[in-house]
């Protein structure tokens, strides 16, 4: 019997679901490896309680009816997978987690919003409230990690997934450095690779979307946007964009 | 050594007789940079570069390759043959050049030769060219701005012609090949040859002092210098992948999916990675970001001494102009030797 496998998404755009869709020229091998027995972004019809190998979570968590379903998706789970940088960091939706939500409604609506406040606090990622056995950043997870990571856990591996920065894949392709030769505010140096540079191959900086590397040095970058007369802000708010938990938790 | 000489004029139907020995790489633009890749057109091809973003290691040594294929079944197949297929690197700098020398003696030279490297060297025809040193080029320091070996072909600027100088009988080859296009060279050839010689090495703007160097980071091992350089150091390995002598490499097996049919994967990495030396147990035997950083500095300029009697620093600037950090190696050894205060300011004394 092949093994059984959940796919969810909590609070997020639901892109990983659509990268994961977006392997056409695996699906085949995909479902002919896994049983893909509960995933609403893929099926209306899913089996919502049996035994689960693998369980993919994309999104953040941000009230209690969702830390609920991902309590409930671990407990049916051999592996939790947290795909994508708002279940691994907590997201774009964890941008601003220290303004209180009514604030944050009225910055965005004004005096017109909705009078009183949605059932949302601030989004926080997978690991704050279950064990995640693999995380696969990215804004989106890229559709390669999705399917290395499935062959790899079938095979009773874990993947191993870039841990080094972007400058690394866009040096490989040998393209000519934003930061250095155009002083354009790149992220590269200090956000984790995976993505083969897609952004620097269009000559678009990285914004840090896979989250930062183990041990950034953020003195040094923001030394060197200021002598380059970049926004001192700039790099901070690119990597907050997407993993602000990561980086508020480091400075503590 | 044949010398003979090729009027400019010629150049043109030269290459054009190189595509019999190989697929054709030579300088493009690059961004502002420059790269080794197929020129669509001979007139893309830039005969004035200062130097590639990546050294010609990439084809050598490529960033990313299949070693094996594997199959239960079947068991493993080497992809040697995807590595042997032949190549001409046109336009290549002398250092360049010393640099692929240096690799030889790791990867061929060496108790444990690789059979990928090897491949694509002895498949690759180099044809070399001289330059003009501009200010981060310090290849005269590390003498590396002449070679006498490791090409087939080398053309060397001596106002309406190129010298020619035949390294081997590949570059013999080629020029048989190329028929009527070279010359015998008169003594006013070898004069304007000689009189460029000692201009381009006057013409340095960037020296290294590397006069007991080894010793003197011997003595300098527990310098706060290195402290500082970590400090600055963003970890990004963009100095190792632009080295044409760093080497190091990672070997990955990648399984196909729903199978256990899979390739050997062989990548670039690099010890400025904290991974680098993280051993399976969790330990880390270079886990601060100065360790690392100056773990590249020794290897480069004192282990390599002590392992093949000169370092293997090749003195072409890439490590000046790709750092984010303007990490210099020019002010790092001059801090070294206590001739600067620090690396705060990163323009070296000498220029």
């Amino acid at each position: 019997m092949k093994p059984k496998i959940g796919i969810y998404g909590l609070s997020g755009c639901w892109g990983e679901q659509i990268n994961i869709l977006n392997c056409e020229d695996e699906l085949l091998d995909i479902v002919g490896a896994v049983d893909i027995v509960d995933f609403l972004g893929g099926s209306s019809v899913n089996d919502t309680e049996s035994r689960l190998a693998i369980a993919f979570v994309e999104g953040s968590v941000a009230n209690a009816r969702e830390e609920k379903e991902l309590q409930h998706i671990r407990n049916r789970s051999d592996l939790l997978v947290a795909c994508g940088s708002c279940a691994c960091f907590g997201g774009v939706g964890a941008m601003d987690a220290q303004v209180s939500r009514p604030e944050l409604i009225k910055q965005v609506y004004g005096n017109n919003g909705p009078a009183k406040s949605w059932d949302i606090g601030p989004h926080k990622p997978l690991s704050e409230f279950v064990k995640v056995d693999l995380a696969i950043p990215g804004c989106p997870m890229e559709s390669k990690a999705f399917v290395k990571a499935v062959s790899s856990l079938l095979n009773g591996d874990v993947p191993l997934l870039p841990t080094y920065p972007v400058c690394l894949e866009c040096k490989m392709k040998e393209y000519d450095c934003l930061l250095v030769s155009r002083g354009l505010p790149c992220a590269g140096p200090v956000t984790v690779a995976g993505c083969g540079a897609r952004c620097p191959g269009y000559n678009v900086a990285c914004i840090g979307c896979h989250g930062p590397v183990d041990e950034a040095n953020m003195g040094s970058i923001e030394k060197i946007f200021e002598q380059k007369e970049l926004p001192m802000d700039q790099i901070k708010l690119k990597l907050r964009t997407f993993a602000a938990p990561v980086l508020d938790k480091e400075r503590e | 050594m044949k010398i003979l000489k090729m009027p400019k004029q010629n150049l043109d139907l030269f290459v054009s007789v190189l595509p019999a020995f190989g697929e054709v790489y030579a300088p493009v633009k690059r961004g502002k940079g420059f790269a080794f890749d197929k020129p669509s057109l001979w007139s893309d091809v830039q005969m004035k570069y200062t130097r590639t973003i990546l050294p010609p290691k990439k084809l050598m040594l490529p960033p990313r390759e299949t070693t094996i294929a594997f199959d239960p079944v079947e068991g493993f197949q080497d992809q040697l043959a995807m590595a042997s297929k032949p190549m001409v690197l046109f336009g290549v700098h002398p250092y360049d050049i010393y640099g692929l020398n240096i690799l030889d003696r790791v990867f061929a030279q060496s108790k444990y030769p690789d059979p990928y490297y090897i491949a694509r060297r002895k498949n690759t025809a180099i044809i070399g060219m001289d330059f003009e040193p501009d200010d981060k080029h310090f290849a005269g320091s590390m003498n590396s701005d002449f070679v006498d070996s490791g090409f087939d072909l080398f053309l060397s600027d001596i106002g309406d012609d190129y010298l020619v100088l035949v390294g081997t009988s590949r570059g013999d080859d080629i020029v048989v090949m190329s028929g009527c296009l070279m010359q015998t060279p008169g003594e006013a050839d070898f004069a304007a040859y000689k009189r460029r010689s000692k201009d381009r090495r006057a013409s340095y703007k960037t020296k290294l002092e590397m006069e007991d160097l080894p010793e003197i980071m011997e003595m300098e091992y527990h310098s706060k210098a290195w402290e500082d350089i970590g400090n600055r150091c963003l970890s990004c390995g963009s100095c190792s992948m632009a080295c044409p002598t760093c080497y190091c490499f990672d070997i990955n097996d990648e399984v196909e999916l729903g199978s256990r049919k899979g390739q050997r994967i062989r990548s670039w990495d690099s010890c400025l990675f904290k991974t680098h030396a993280l051993v399976a147990g969790g330990e880390n035997f270079r886990e601060e970001r100065s360790s690392r950083i100056k773990f590249r500095y020794y290897h480069k300029q004192r282990g390599f001494v002590a392992e093949y009697g000169r370092p293997s620093c090749i003195g072409c600037g890439r490590c000046v102009e790709v750092c984010p950090a303007e990490i210099n190696i020019i002010s790092v050894i001059e801090t070294i030797r206590g001739e600067r205060d620090g690396i705060a300011s990163s323009a070296p004394k000498s220029v």
